[in-house]
């Protein structure tokens, strides 16, 4: 059944970010399943972006303005946004919300005005917090309060489940784990013909390292190259990298280290390479051993990527780590702390996990160097597997699972041979979640002692506002917007690929699917009126 | 509510009021008994002015052109009301009150704006003047210099709204048709079709 989804969220695009390609790849492959969905999100200034935008792909982008107080303040309301978002919800004929990242305030508040408006909602969360410090609790409790009457809960990776399920005092069977995906194609190793390329035309990022040719296993002694690309902050490790970078330049003479990204520690990390002595940061030609490229755009992360051998990854929390499946589909091992999500991320003989302490670092990437230099592991192989394991339009149709199990509607065809009699009902609530004000009241009030009665009075609050709202601009004076014209579906390149694995039947929208079998049956049909 | 005119094959004007249809009986009754009550309001300021004036630059009774005239309309109902008026009123408050009436009368209480497309030469778009003392404001758009015409979504105020749109050759903003009263969807997508197919020959 195809669904109406608002993708509500403050990060999107021209923003980079991780979650911000989740919302756009999520919503180009629910489209291609024939939903409808729009993202709403903020406006941005530079490069500017406000007003009402079409991505192609039939996306379409709603970049609320801001209600400018003074100097690019805004209001820092609970409410501000709500007469435009129902508007828009109106418009859009909304049936679920779908709110992004727990950062987001415009998240929360999409989801709290969705509910008073009788819509189903879905929340999924990318990051990991703490419990301890006043910052986390304030945005645990702010959390919870949105999270009391969310319809259904997605997490990236079960450590992020056990996490927001703790904060947020949720029932563990409301919250679903649908990992992250990679486009595996924008990801590939080094092919061949590019590697001859890379070696004639030596011009362009002549000061870093050459990419290692594919077809020739790593020798001892050959140079190894580590690939770090994380933004440069605490909580991403950068101090612990700082630390093992000259112990690992020390113990072996073969390696080289490129590393990508910006942020507060970057400072940091040039003190430390300069206090280093010559003969470390430099080999015996001259060439500078750990080259720092700053900030890089997402799609030159694959060019650098095929640089090296090896990504390491000293990352102190995380909740999904899609860097690392990225840098496995371009065909490196990875060495990556046992944070968060990342054990789940990847399978052993792919990745080397070490603790986040600066010896068990170091004797990481040992290993690693052994594993890459005894060719026990087939790095040709990563992108293969890979490219099985995490592909967007299986997210998309997971996802799409959890917006018929909050319907309560039966779910597509290709969707429903993945649940058997253990997992059929699972995650649907005990009794139907009542969009009721008195019921929503009681799931509020139990938030906590104080908590619980501020959340009702904003509650009631936003009720009386939407019914003010249906006043003032009635819902007949509100024009519905027409949907995408249908196009006749093409078979683009991408889809080649699934072809490949004999799986294309299941990533078609079920109208497509049902024309294709009808015309397959008429083949048959045919071929038996002749036979 | 749209009114479409279309005089010959390559003409055609769109024009979108916001009165109310002059057809039923009490509709046309009402009208013109606010026109009556305007004229009485017309005729009370004028009154006012003369009194104030009479009392002024008091002179006698000869000189006066039209002597019998002033008499009846002193004493007629609304010349007792001026009066009346004069006597109980302070001088700033008879002023704001002689100005406000006057703002009153000029004022149109409706908004009418119009496109008029005419193959060859052009579009003219017209926003009606919000009182009678001055004319719309008119923009006239030679063929050559529309780039395209379309319908798009804008935040304006609490609301989202369509709009339709002349993108003009140079210019960094668009010219929006209908830019005060931005009527609903359908009505834009059927001036949309007209205006194209006016301006282009088009068949839609």
């Amino acid at each position: 059944m195809p669904y109406n989804i608002a993708m509500v969220s403050d990060f999107f695009y021209p923003q980079p970010g991780g979650v911000e390609s989740h919302i756009y790849q999520l919503s180009t492959k629910l489209i291609d399943r024939g939903h409808r969905v729009v993202v709403i999100t903020h406006a941005y200034d530079n490069p500017k972006r406000s007003g009402i935008r079409y991505l192609t792909n039939r996306l379409k982008v709603y970049h609320l303005p801001h209600w400018v107080v003074y100097r690019s303040t805004t209001f820092p309301t609970v409410f501000s946004s709500f007469p435009i978002l129902r508007q828009i919800f109106i418009r859009e004929q909304i049936e679920i919300v779908h709110g992004h990242a727990s950062l987001s305030n415009l998240c929360h508040e999409g989801i709290l005005h969705a509910r008073t408006m009788s819509l189903h909602t879905v929340f999924t969360d990318h990051s990991l917090f703490g419990f301890s410090d006043a910052a986390s609790i304030m945005a645990n409790k702010l959390l919870k309060f949105s999270m009391s009457d969310v319809d259904h809960v997605i997490c990236v990776s079960h450590t992020c489940k056990e996490n927001t399920t703790l904060r947020a005092s949720l029932n563990p069977l409301a919250v679903s784990v649908i990992p992250n995906a990679v486009v595996p194609s924008s990801f590939q190793p080094l092919q061949p013909h590019e590697f001859k390329l890379s070696h004639h035309a030596s011009d362009k990022g002549a000061l870093l390292p050459p990419p290692p040719d594919p077809s020739h296993p790593v020798g001892p002694g050959d140079p190894i190259t580590i690939i770090v690309i994380s933004r440069l902050f605490y909580n991403k490790g950068t101090d612990l990298l700082i630390s093992a970078l000259p112990l690992l330049l020390e113990r072996h003479e073969n390696l080289r280290f490129i590393i990508a990204g910006s942020g507060p520690k970057a400072i940091d990390m040039e003190q430390t390479l300069d206090a280093l002595p010559q003969q470390l940061v430099y080999t015996a030609s001259g060439q500078s051993r750990v080259v720092l490229l700053g900030s890089i755009r997402h799609e030159e992360v694959r060019d650098v990527m095929v640089r090296g051998h090896l990504l390491l990854s000293t990352s102190l929390t995380e909740a999904f780590g899609t860097v690392l499946v990225e840098a496995a589909s371009c065909g490196l091992m990875v060495v990556a702390t046992r944070v968060g999500g990342v054990p789940e991320v990847l399978p052993s003989n792919m990745t080397v996990f070490v603790l986040p302490e600066v010896e068990d670092v170091v004797r990481g990437v040992t290993e690693a160097v052994g594993v890459l230099t005894s060719k026990a592991v087939r790095r040709d192989k990563f992108h293969d597997l890979v490219k099985n394991m995490y592909s967007w339009a299986d997210i998309a149709r997971r996802t799409e699972r959890v917006y018929d199990l909050i319907t309560g509607s039966s779910s597509a065809p290709d969707n429903e041979g993945f649940y058997d009699e253990e997992w059929m009902h699972y995650g649907q609530p005990a009794q139907p979640h009542s969009f009721a004000l008195m019921d929503r009241l009681k799931r509020y009030f139990g938030c906590g002692i104080w908590a619980g009665k501020l959340f009702v009075i904003v509650v009631v609050i936003d009720y009386l506002i939407y019914c003010v709202l249906e006043m003032v601009y009635p819902r007949e004076k509100i024009d519905v917007c027409k949907p995408w014209p249908a196009v006749a579906r093409k078979r683009f390149e991408g889809e080649e690929e699934q072809s490949v694995n004999g799986t294309l039947e299941r990533y078609g929208t079920v109208k497509q699917k049902h024309r294709r079998r009808k015309a397959d049956e008429g083949a048959v049909n045919g071929f038996n009126d002749e036979g | 509510m749209l009114n479409i005119k279309r005089p010959t094959s390559t003409t055609v004007l769109y024009t979108f009021s916001t009165r109310a249809p002059q057809e039923t009986f009490t509709a046309l009754i009402a009208n013109y008994s606010f026109l009556l009550a305007r004229i009485a309001a017309g005729f009370l300021v004028a009154i006012l002015c003369l009194i104030v004036y009479r009392t002024s630059w008091p002179v006698s009774d000869d000189t006066i052109p039209v002597p019998w005239l002033e008499e009846f309309i002193l004493s007629s109902p609304l010349g007792q009301f001026a009066t009346l008026l004069i006597i109980s009123l302070p001088q700033i408050c008879r002023f704001l009150l002689c100005a406000a009436t006057t703002w009153l009368i000029f004022r149109k209480g409706y908004t009418e704006e119009s496109l008029l497309v005419i193959r060859g030469l052009g579009v003219q778009t017209s926003t009606s003047s919000p009182s009678y003392l001055w004319t719309s404001s008119t923009r006239f758009i030679p063929t050559s210099s529309i780039q395209d015409i379309f319908i798009h979504e804008a935040f304006k105020g609490f609301e989202v709204r369509y709009y339709l749109t002349i993108v003009v050759d140079g210019e960094n903003d668009v010219v929006v048709v209908f830019p005060n009263i931005l009527p609903r969807r359908e009505i834009l997508e059927n001036v949309w079709r007209g205006a194209r197919s006016c301006l282009y020959g088009l068949k839609s």
